[in-house]
């Protein structure tokens, strides 16, 4: 197990390796550069920028600086926030959407497993058909149709909630962005929980299980409901990646000062350190959730061995 | 300040559209609502004094001498003060200077700080803080974008060229209280260019302490009538009464907090939800729905600033083609463009100036004229330029992304132009960056040139034509312009230095050199029981003289 982990984890720095390389060139492949502005500076002010952002060294020691720098945990100084760093700016935002995201994600396993799961077992009933179809409702429409409108509910017309800012431990500020970004994913987790639950159901342990005689109770709970997972587990290791590294849609809707919104806005100011910052976390966070998956595939399923 | 259309342009579309019509749902059944948001004022202030603002954007940096976005100079505004200040309607008044004198030919001014004026931390601001941060300024090692804005003092553009030191600078303290400014020429705008942030002081033992983090709320001193407390990039910036600001007794507000909101349909709903009493601007295509909503609390006024389309005189086909520019100006209905594509909210440009008061703007003739007449004009010139039915203009617009209301506005200026001339237009919409690159470059014939005055005088727009101006990306050149521009610059006397930009903007547009569409407008939300402000051209409104009312409702 040890072994297996150890292997992973070294297997990973290739990846990110790569990962910050193709970064790296496709950012300064993309015409305009950081500090290109309506207003021409002097050409003085403009080498005095360039070398204090070391812009004017040859792409290949930028490159190399960039690499020993990131080895050391230094993602570099913010390009387009003068006197901030990607770290300060990433360590700032990231518990942010981490609170926001894990917060959702905890509202869709619950709402959504409870929701799949008990469709499943009333299948073609009522309590099918409705919850599935606000399912189909919630997958369809997109986070900012939701997200304002549950501002203009709750905050414009009854003023039981905030609508937006952050303040940090303040669960009236979380409430309506989680919920904003869980019920997409609370659509996907009722509707696989669904799926896999009918397919479990129908399995031949589950028959033996019956014919053992035990209540159904015990066999939903015991028998049944690990193996179900194993559909989610694969969706959730890229799906939690998306959700703790912010929406830049959640985080503009709600003014969330989380790092989704620079996946977008870093890239269209060339804010280099900031694009490659926040793609190599994501990266990372892509890797180890991945790493995350298959450990919780052996642990739902005796048949998976890791080698 | 160059106009801010850039960082934030793809969610924004994206969300506009969305609010938009979702909210636009609320307002078609109902009708008007304002009933809905009735606030009733009291005459008492409030007992507390707390304002929350919006800004259209993050600033990028909370330093006086770098900063260079719209947002940031509404923070510096309140935390800084510069020798000469605005006063409640935006007018350009005492302040850490008391009073001032200047030699008789203009060149030589001679400042006197009030003594009073103190920094946050309680020392005392002296004429030596003021020549710290202009050298900081022009200094370019600092790599401050806005070193220009001081040309006028002697000596700036030698050192920010890196040909002189920054000791040379033309700014000197006579004493703790007394600073000398010794210009290249009369300045007649130099009061109000002295209100501008990059002519703040700055405390030199925290620059030099902390470097770039001396923007920090922990590090930071400031001298204006409130100091940073908190700072969450792209999110929150809260500021606190300063207790050592000489005025402090005049300022009301305990506490400003300023939210980001770069997407403007965000901002009016958390002003619609009371979580802010003022917001930077609203989204356009709301504007109608707005207004039936919250009635006055939408203000709208003049802003100094043109948004225009530029000519590449250096590229075909408008090389040497005064004809067929001319045509593509006179082409243009711009009153039902301007009302129906920009909601009403703007007034319909002609001149490259926006109106300023005393400033005649030298409205060409035509724009009296009936449709039909500037028409025929424009039909005449475009075959006098060698293009017909036959052989058609085939040209882009090339635009930065924005959103759909500005695709949809250059979409209809081609379709004007399609319609009445044959001309086979296409809009072309790049990112931002990509934009100025080329437009820097040369490589676009015909481009989205906005512009919003840096301070209230016309040579910061005329100086957009002048001959090798950095900012001249069409490349325009013409001797006679440049001259009266330089002879302005010489002339102390204000009335004639605007007799003079007038003249050279009337050989402007008989050179149609640009395609004026209109002048820009700022717009708010504002609660009723928000007082001590006024509209003003420069869009600046200081917190220090705002107070909030009694009220009830939000």
């Amino acid at each position: 197990m040890a072994r297996y982990l150890l292997r992973r984890l070294l297997g990973a720095i290739p990846t990110l390796l790569v990962i910050a390389t193709i970064a790296f060139l496709l950012l300064h492949a993309a015409p305009g550069g950081p500090f290109d502005s309506e207003k021409r500076m002097l050409p003085e002010i403009q080498r005095a920028i360039e070398a204090r952002y070391h812009l004017n060294e040859p792409l290949w020691r930028q490159y190399v600086r960039y690499l020993s720098d990131l080895a050391h945990g230094d993602l570099g100084p913010s390009f387009q926030y003068r006197g901030v760093s990607v770290n300060q700016i990433i360590a700032q935002g990231l518990p942010v959407d981490a609170t926001v995201g894990l917060s959702a994600l905890a509202l869709a396993l619950l709402a959504g497993g409870a929701i799949g799961v008990n469709a499943a077992l009333h299948r073609g009933t009522r309590l099918d058909y409705v919850p599935m179809a606000a399912a189909v409702l919630g997958i369809s429409l997109p986070v900012f149709v939701i997200a304002p409108l549950l501002i203009l509910i709750f905050a414009v017309d009854l003023h039981w909630l905030p609508a937006g800012d952050w303040v940090a431990g303040s669960p009236r500020h979380l409430l309506l962005p989680a919920v904003a970004l869980a019920l997409p994913y609370t659509a996907y987790v009722a509707r696989m929980m669904r799926a896999s639950t009918l397919e479990v159901l129908h399995s031949p342990f589950m028959r033996t299980a019956h014919a053992k005689g035990l209540p159904p109770r015990l066999i939903l709970w015991r028998h049944a409901l690990r193996p179900t997972l194993t559909p989610l587990i694969s969706f959730l290791g890229p799906a939690i990646v998306g959700l703790v590294t912010g929406s830049i849609v959640v985080e503009t809707v709600f003014g969330l000062p989380g790092i989704g919104r620079y996946f977008v806005t870093a890239a269209l100011n060339r804010d280099y350190t900031l694009v490659m910052g926040i793609t190599v976390l994501y990266g990372m966070l892509i890797i180890l959730f991945n790493l995350l998956a298959d450990l919780c595939y052996a642990w739902v399923d005796p048949r998976v061995r890791l080698h | 300040m160059t106009s801010s259309a850039s960082s934030t342009g793809v969610p924004a579309a994206l969300l506009v559209g969305a609010l938009g019509v979702l909210s636009g749902c609320g307002a078609g059944a109902g009708g008007p609502n304002i009933s809905a948001h009735v606030i009733r004022v009291g005459a008492a202030l409030a007992s507390e004094q707390v304002l929350a603002r919006t800004l259209d954007d993050a600033p990028r940096s909370l330093d006086p001498s770098l900063m260079t976005d719209v947002p940031a100079q509404h923070i510096a505004d309140d935390l800084f003060e510069g020798l000469t200040t605005l006063d409640v309607a935006g007018r350009t008044v005492a302040g850490v200077a008391s009073s001032w004198e200047s030699s008789a030919d203009g060149k030589s001014w001679v400042f006197h700080l009030r003594p009073d004026a103190r920094w946050s931390n309680g020392a005392p601001v002296t004429a030596g803080d003021f020549v710290y941060a202009w050298r900081r300024e022009v200094d370019p090692r600092t790599g401050a974008q806005y070193a220009q804005g001081l040309a006028p003092l002697q000596n700036a553009l030698a050192i920010a060229s890196g040909k002189a030191p920054p000791a040379t600078l033309g700014a000197e303290a006579l004493d703790a209280h007394t600073l000398t400014v010794h210009l290249v020429g009369p300045t007649p705008y130099l009061l109000e260019l002295l209100a501008q942030n990059y002519l703040y002081p700055e405390y030199a033992p925290t620059v030099e302490r902390y470097h770039d983090g001396w923007t920090q709320p922990e590090h930071m001193v400031g001298n204006g009538a409130f100091v940073l407390r908190e700072h969450i990039i792209g999110s929150r910036i809260t500021l606190e009464k300063n207790r050592y600001y000489w005025d402090a007794a005049h300022v009301h507000l305990q506490r400003v907090v300023y939210y980001v909101a770069p997407d403007r349909s965000v901002a009016a709903t958390r002003f619609l939800a009371g979580a802010v009493q003022w917001t930077d601007s609203y989204a356009a295509n709301q504007r109608a729905w707005l207004i039936s909503q919250l009635g006055s609390q939408v203000v709208d006024s003049p802003y100094f600033g043109t948004y225009m389309l530029a000519f590449n005189v250096e590229l075909a086909p408008f090389k040497g083609n005064r004809a067929l520019r001319e045509a593509l100006v006179l082409a243009l209905d711009r009153e039902p463009l301007v009302h129906y594509l920009r909601f009403g909210m703007y007034q319909p440009a002609y001149t490259l100036m926006p109106p300023l008061p005393n400033y005649q703007q030298p409205v060409p003739q035509w724009a009296d004229w009936s449709d039909g007449a500037r028409h025929a004009l424009a039909v005449r010139l475009y075959h006098e330029a060698g293009y017909s039915a036959t052989h058609p203009l085939r040209i882009d617009i090339d635009t930065s992304i924005q959103g759909s209301d500005e695709r949809h506005f250059f979409e209809a200026v081609a379709a004007s132009w399609h319609s009445l001339l044959g001309a086979q237009v296409h809009v072309d919409e790049r990112e931002f960056k990509v934009l100025i690159q080329d437009r820097v470059l040369g490589k676009l014939p015909l481009f989205y040139a906005s512009w919003i005055g840096d301070y209230p005088d016309p040579n910061t727009f005329m100086q957009l034509f002048h001959t090798g101006n950095g900012n001249n990306n069409g490349g325009y050149s013409n001797p006679a312009f440049d001259r009266l521009l330089d002879e302005a610059g010489e002339q102390a006397d204000n009335a004639q230095r605007y007799r003079l930009f007038e003249q050279a903007e009337r050989l402007l547009n008989q050179d149609a050199a640009y395609v004026p569409l209109y002048y820009y407008a700022t717009r708010h939300l504002v609660k009723p029981y928000v007082r001590g402000w006024q509209s003003n051209i420069t869009d600046r409104n200081l917190s220090r003289y705002m107070y909030l009312l009694e009220h009830q409702g939000s």
